[in-house]
């Protein structure tokens, strides 16, 4: 018994040995900056002098900073016009893709990722030319269909559009890609049947693929929810001048607000209190998914 | 169903392939320069890399051939940033992994003298008997309060008037630069002239308001702080409210392209602007931007006289590698030598007074301004600025006002709405 239970806590210890790796590199990289968070956002800290605890000044002083409610509205704009246009054109990307009889299949489909792996950075610069004032092909473009100019980065609707753009862009093909990875192993015979009954396509669509696919659709759901609320280097590249995400902060993020008063106003105790408040926004966000998924998988 | 296996063991495989792909991309860069600077090492052991973080090209290139030739033991590698996060990426590295040379302009001296012991003390290298060489209030912006020199001056920022010769001609306008100059005594006259600018040709005259800005607000002896930095007078100062109204009053007359842009850069060729408030080391920007155009700018008197805009301290800080090599090069580059070569190559104006009154500067005339005498210019320009005190905040001061008349530019508020917004938005973060 005693030898027995010896054995089991040496091979306990070499799994404990085996996934240390993880353990060690998220306590270093995960657990202490979120801790270390905390802490100085309970501080007045810069670079000028001693750490003083303040308690919770700095939130305090955050519920009533105008930029911050404009940062959450934003943040909560481009994440809607981004996310519901990204899904559902991933969804019939995928669809047709899985469906069609056209040549060189493979291709096509290796060719929808290949906007996720261009650098955001060169995204976002290629973006803000086509989408320039004065010498941009989009405006070119609405000048020759009878339409007048935007001046996409200085609206706030506009440049939220114009970010969403670029997220759309980057990351329709990756979701088509995991929603078409679900759609294959959904049954044939699911489809044969519904032939045989007379079923359209468009109600094959709605009636077996989505429902048989839904777990999938669920995780894009929240993988993009947590993407889309730090959205960062599209509207800091877009600015190009500083990080007040435009001259109205018509397109600052909550990310973008982060970094400004961290690294360019260098009140890190400020930044930190907006670190807290963004990842209780997205917590509260992955816990109403929770509940809205678990609803959605007993109906 | 075998074909779907097939698919989807094939999609995985592109999708690691792309991820491999992305992350050889950066790990390739990374070992191909550390392989670089380890290869270079170990084939000259003694080799000392000197590590030269700078905003903007300050054009060095060549007097750092220069050095690296007459010392081969020393090579110097420039890191070359946007300008707020070049200076905001120094702050906050002083601790960990620092260059062994900084450039500083003097909208940020200020903040970095609250940190001068994370700088070595350049009198340690002789530094203090230079102090004479330099204009004292350039040299003032590396002295911290205890008096230690952290930083030595680059150059200095005399202002003038860049303007296309061939546009004026084109909108019936004098060409030459006595009679461009005389046009606008005051910034009153020089909206006036900009308005009709744009009357004959219907293009812009400025690229944008900020041109207005910055170059009333630097006209005075006070900017956002009092003279001796004691108080902020960012709300009182008569003279920043001129000039925040005189940029709304050359909204008009304005494009509104954001400084630095693509569409900025196009603009210096493609005339989508005439004129540029010029500091001297615009010129070596202009030259850069537009080589074709040579002969067409040209340059005039500013109105209301001179100011100062730009200018650097050259720093080493404490945890640099190689402090004395690089205190030994800084002094060699920012000799008044070397800052007059650098002035006759790519126009950044020297701030060693011996410049001032040497025949060979004054006389100098640039080829590509239409032979303007630059030399004489802007020498009158350093003769008649008025040093002012540039504060910590500066550049959040700064930052507020400039995307408030961004706003009143596009329309988005008007300019009593924008100003009051700035001036609260200021008092929020600075006091």
């Amino acid at each position: 018994m005693a030898r027995k239970s010896r054995l089991k806590s040496a091979e306990e210890r070499t799994g404990y040995l085996y996934t240390s790796p993880f353990f060690l590199v998220f306590a270093v990289f995960g657990l202490f900056p979120i801790v270390y968070t905390v802490w100085v956002a309970f501080h007045q800290w810069d670079p000028f002098g001693d750490p003083t605890w303040i308690g919770m000044d700095n939130f305090v002083a955050l519920a009533d900073d105008p930029r911050l409610w404009i940062a959450i509205r934003n943040t909560f704009s481009i994440w809607i016009l981004s996310t519901v246009p990204q899904l559902v054109m991933a969804l019939f990307l995928a669809w047709m893709l899985n469906h069609s009889r056209i040549r060189g299949n493979t291709f096509w489909r290796s060719l929808i990722l290949v906007p996720n792996i261009t650098s955001v950075v060169a995204v976002a610069v290629v973006f803000g030319q086509l989408f320039g004032r004065d010498y941009g092909m989009v405006n070119w473009l609405l000048t020759v269909l009878g339409f007048s100019p935007i001046d996409w980065v200085n609206g706030t609707l506009s440049s939220h559009i114009l970010i969403s753009f670029m997220v759309i862009w980057r990351w329709t093909g990756y979701n088509a890609l995991i929603y078409l990875a679900a759609m294959q192993a959904v049954p044939e015979d699911l489809y044969e049947a519904a032939e045989v009954d007379g079923a359209s396509k468009f109600r094959q669509f709605i009636s077996i693929t989505i429902p048989q696919i839904r777990p999938t659709l669920i995780f894009t759901v929240i993988v993009s929810t947590i993407g889309g609320l730090q959205i960062f280097a599209e509207p800091l590249i877009l600015d190009g001048q500083g990080y007040g995400g435009g001259v109205s902060r018509q397109f600052s993020t909550v990310t973008l607000f982060m970094f400004e008063q961290g690294f360019s106003r260098f009140e890190y105790g400020y930044a930190s209190a907006i670190a807290i408040v963004l990842a209780t926004i997205v917590v509260a966000f992955s816990i109403l998914n929770f509940l809205v998924v678990r609803r959605i998988q007993k109906a | 169903m075998f074909s779907k296996k097939k698919w989807l063991a094939a999609s995985a495989a592109a999708a690691s392939a792309a991820l491999v792909l992305s992350g050889c991309a950066g790990t390739e860069s990374d070992s191909s320069s550390s392989a670089g600077g380890s290869s270079g090492s170990s084939t000259e052991s003694n080799q000392k890399v000197l590590q030269f973080w700078a905003f903007g090209d300050m054009g060095l290139a060549e007097l750092i051939a220069e050095y690296e030739a007459a010392n081969p033991d020393i090579k110097i590698e420039m890191k070359v940033s946007d300008f707020d996060p070049h200076h905001q990426g120094l702050l906050t590295s002083l601790d960990s992994a620092t260059p062994d040379i900084a450039a500083i302009e003097v909208g940020y001296s200020s903040l970095f003298k609250a940190v001068s012991q994370k700088f070595v003390d350049l009198a340690e290298y002789g530094a203090a008997d230079l102090e004479g060489d330099y204009l004292d209030w350039r040299w003032a912006h590396g002295v911290d309060l205890d008096g230690r020199i952290f930083g030595i001056p680059t150059d200095v920022g005399p202002m003038a008037v860049c303007y296309r010769s061939d546009l004026f001609a084109e909108a019936g306008l004098p060409t030459d630069r006595e009679e461009v100059s005389a046009l606008w005594p005051t910034w009153e006259d020089f909206i006036e002239v900009g308005q009709q600018y744009v009357d004959a040709t219907g293009n812009s005259f400025l690229s944008s308001t900020g041109y207005v800005w910055n170059a009333v607000k630097n006209q005075s002896d006070e900017k956002f702080y009092s003279a001796d930095g004691s108080s902020l007078v960012y709300d009182t100062n008569p003279q920043i409210k001129r000039a925040w109204d005189l940029s709304v009053a050359a909204t008009p007359i304005a494009a509104n392209i954001g400084d630095w842009t693509a569409d900025w850069n196009a603009g210096m060729n493609n005339g989508a602007y005439a004129v540029l408030t010029c500091p001297a080391w615009m010129m070596g920007y202009i030259q850069g931007q537009a080589p074709d155009l040579a002969g067409a700018w040209d340059v005039a008197a500013m109105p209301e006289g001179g100011g100062n805009w730009g200018g650097s301290q050259l720093v080493v800080p404490a945890r640099a590698k190689y402090p004395a090599e690089a205190a030994e090069f800084i002094k060699w580059v920012l000799s008044a030598d070397k800052q007059l070569e650098l002035f006759k190559a790519k126009g950044q104006f020297p701030s060693t007074v011996a410049a001032y009154s040497d025949a060979e500067l004054l006389a100098f005339e640039s080829e590509y301004f239409n032979n303007a005498p630059v030399g004489a210019i802007y020498a009158e320009g350093v003769n008649t600025l008025l040093p002012l005190y540039e504060g910590p905040k500066e550049r959040v001061i700064d930052t507020e006002f400039g995307s408030a008349l961004g706003r009143v530019a596009n329309g988005e508020q008007t300019p009593q709405e924008a100003y009051d917004s700035a001036i609260e938005a200021i008092k929020r973060d600075v006091g």
